[in-house]
């Protein structure tokens, strides 16, 4: 029996966040939380990823429909009651390959190309080496996912540029500032975006200060961003001081206006200063932008850029998703070296065509063969490689649906030096397929030698 | 062998240039790491060709295209060093284009006249050395300001992708640019006083306009130093003296080059 992969999991793509944290499982109770799944499922091999965004249980098994029924059951019993389970997802075969290079390599995110995922992954392998779910099959396969994920991260632009609007501001800060250590930001108003924004560039390391018309406000917010409140009456000074300064107020009218703003520059002896209007309607006059050392940009100039960058994304996608296939198929390859049928078949070729090679040379030598004679010198000769060949395959057989069946096969490709190129298997065998090959094939090879008994 | 040599490092430099414009335009980060070993092995082969020219155990500091060489070699080097105290790499792609521009222009001096003997000195020579490593230290803020000119537009237009993304921060490039600044003007400063001395002792007429050009680019370095260190100037304004300044310094030695090939013809 072909051992084969299976997937069950659910996502963003399926499922909502009620439903996804619920099964999430924490970095460190995975390695826990495998050994469980593996002790009660049937599966020869387990791997579980669990991020914000998805939960996937990977297994590998003799008998992949069986696994992914108990995949399957494994996940049930953790939905909510009022969940249908259609919000889990399956794949078998080459198919879970493709999804786990294509998850590694950040294809699968819910922001395209984020970095985050391949460490989740990594987490999510380690945790299944420490549990000891982990063979050669998943090893092999993860493995290859990080080795492709790297490659869709150098040789495509699918991680270049930001796409969250405060993500954005923070980069621009840094290419005007350099370092933000030590740089301090001016949040002004209350906005909910100006708050994310102040909350970015706070994690960067810039000190926040918050000034708001309603102290209390300001208080607040400035708490639970760790900024320090100042009192609105402060602003010019406050402006003088900052780096960067978030304007996210509901005003109907300009607040940082071109007369304001002379005077502020004048103090702050032409530092540059870096506004970034997030309110709508706006609370710099955009003459403020023209003016030397100070830089505004206000959200529709920051969307405008999330855009862009998420255009860029989707276009190196395309590039992306090619790397992986060639991967994939790469992976297929190797696969199908180790897979039994082809093993047989090229194995039997290598030894008939030996006895043939052997017959054609002894032939001319014998005189007066009569057509019986021949035929009964290659029946021996099919014969002897049949005997010869009888033990090592039923050996074959026997072991190939053991973990380390793979591993057998090597050797066998090896010793006989059965090279893949030999292989007779089309790319389109579905695991069904071989599976049957196999049985017929194994029958092929030991069934004459059974019949001469 | 010195033919060979010279055009080897003619190709070497202009292929740095190649590589660093496509890396600011388009690099990928794959290719990032092939502009500098070009350059590298420019300046190596920059470095035999020098010590296959130079008159033994001298400087070779004897005529202006020896000048010209060697600058050009010097600015190569200090922009190395420059790139470990700041992370301005990307910034070759300036650099390079400056050390092939002035390194032909001494391929040009064949016909430069040398140094006259009478007016050769220990002077001269530290007049000559102050004045190229001056030079070298305008020429790396001339590339600074040009890099914030450029990031300082790209920024205010809002085209974010690309060569924006690659060229260092403002931050950087202002400092950098104050800087080699403030490490070129006593040097300047020193050329300067040099200078004047020779052009008093010769009557006055041989090296003037020269020396004119000269005074007017230490004018422009020290209204740069001035408005930067008492106003607070920083920023464009800067960057554009900076860049001002530095042409004239180039003038210098185009007018310099200029008598040598009208001398000898």
């Amino acid at each position: 029996m072909m051992r084969d992969f299976v997937v069950v999991g659910l996502s963003h793509r399926t499922a909502p966040v009620e439903v996804r944290e619920r099964l999430a499982v924490a970095p460190d109770h995975l390695e826990q939380e495998l050994r469980a799944i593996a002790a009660n499922g049937r599966f020869d091999e387990a791997l579980l990823i669990s991020t914000c965004n998805r939960v996937e249980l990977y297994a590998t098994s003799t008998s992949p429909a069986e696994a992914a029924q108990s995949a399957k059951d494994t996940l049930v019993t953790r939905l909510p009651d009022a969940v249908p389970d259609d919000v889990l997802y399956q794949e078998r075969g080459v198919d879970v390959v493709r999804h786990v290079f294509r998850v590694a390599s950040s294809l699968d995110s819910l922001v395209v190309g984020e970095p985050q995922i391949l460490g989740q992954v990594k987490e999510a392998f380690d945790a299944a080496r420490g549990a000891g779910t982990m063979g050669t099959l998943l090893g092999r396969c993860f493995t290859q996912a990080f080795a492709t994920a790297k490659r869709v991260r150098s040789e495509t632009g699918i991680a270049e540029g930001t796409v969250s609007v405060s993500s954005i501001a923070c980069e621009l800060a840094k290419k005007i500032f350099g370092n933000l250590e030590g740089r301090r930001t001016l949040l002004l108003g209350a906005g909910e975006m100006g708050e994310s924004a102040a909350r970015s560039l706070r994690q960067t390391g810039t000190q926040l200060h918050v000034v708001n018309r309603s102290e209390e406000r300001a208080r607040t917010l400035a708490e639970s961003c760790g900024g320090r409140a100042v009192p609105f009456e402060r602003l010019t000074m406050e402006l003088a001081d900052a780096d960067v300064v978030i304007a996210s107020t509901a005003s109907s009218k300009f607040i940082l206006t071109p007369e304001l703003m002379k005077g502020v520059v004048r103090t702050r002896r032409h530092r540059p200063l870096f506004i970034i209007d997030i309110a709508v309607p706006r609370d710099v006059d955009p003459r403020v932008g023209n003016m030397d050392n100070v830089f505004v940009y206000d959200v529709d100039d920051l969307q405008q850029v999330a855009e862009e960058n998420l255009a860029v994304r989707t276009r190196e996608a395309a590039q992306a998703e090619r790397i992986v296939e060639e991967e994939v198929q790469s992976f297929v390859s190797w696969r199908r070296s180790l897979e039994l049928a082809p093993t047989i078949v090229a194995l039997r070729k290598r030894f008939g065509q030996i006895a043939q090679e052997e017959l054609q040379r002894a032939l001319p030598r014998l005189e007066d063969l009569s057509q019986s004679d021949r035929a009964v010198l290659e029946a021996m000769g099919r014969s002897l490689v049949n005997k010869l060949l009888h033990q090592p395959m039923t050996q074959l057989k026997a072991d190939a649906a053991e973990p380390d069946g793979a591993l057998l096969i090597d050797a066998v490709r090896r010793l006989f030096a059965l090279s893949e190129e030999e292989s007779p298997q089309s790319e389109a065998s579905t695991a069904g397929g071989t599976e049957a090959k196999v049985t017929q094939l194994a029958a092929a090879a030991t069934g004459p030698t059974g019949e001469s008994k | 062998m010195k033919a060979g040599l010279f055009i080897a490092t003619a190709v070497l430099y202009a292929l740095a240039c190649i590589l660093y414009l496509f890396v600011l335009t388009r690099g990928s980060d794959k290719a990032q790491r092939m502009p500098g070993t070009v350059f590298v092995a420019a300046l190596g082969a920059h470095l035999a060709f020098l010590l296959l020219e130079a008159p033994p155990g001298e400087l070779p500091l004897s005529d202006i295209s020896q000048i010209l060489s060697i600058s050009s070699f010097g600015i190569g080097i200090a922009f190395l060093l420059a790139s470990y105290r700041f992370d301005v790499t990307i910034l070759g792609a300036f650099v390079a284009p400056l050390s092939l521009m002035l390194f032909l222009a001494s391929g040009l001096g064949s016909s430069y006249a040398p140094v006259p003997p009478k007016v050769q000195s220990v002077m001269l020579t530290l007049h000559i050395g102050a004045n190229v490593i001056g030079l070298v230290a305008f020429a790396l803020a001339f590339v600074a300001a040009i890099a914030y000119t450029l990031q300082e537009r790209l920024l205010r237009r809002r085209q974010l992708s690309g060569a924006f993304q690659r060229l260092p921060s403002l931050d950087v490039l202002d400092t950098m640019g104050l800087r080699a600044v403030l490490v070129g003007f006593p040097l300047l400063t020193f050329g300067m006083i040099t200078g004047t001395f020779w052009l008093l002792r010769s009557g006055g007429s041989e090296f003037f306009v020269s020396q004119a050009l000269g005074l007017v680019a230490w004018a422009i370095f020290a209204g740069v130093i001035v408005l930067r260190v008492a106003a607070g100037w920083r920023g464009r304004k800067a960057a554009l003296g900076t860049m001002m300044g530095f042409v004239f310094t180039l003038l210098v030695l185009a007018g310099y080059a200029l008598r040598a090939v009208g001398g000898s013809a």
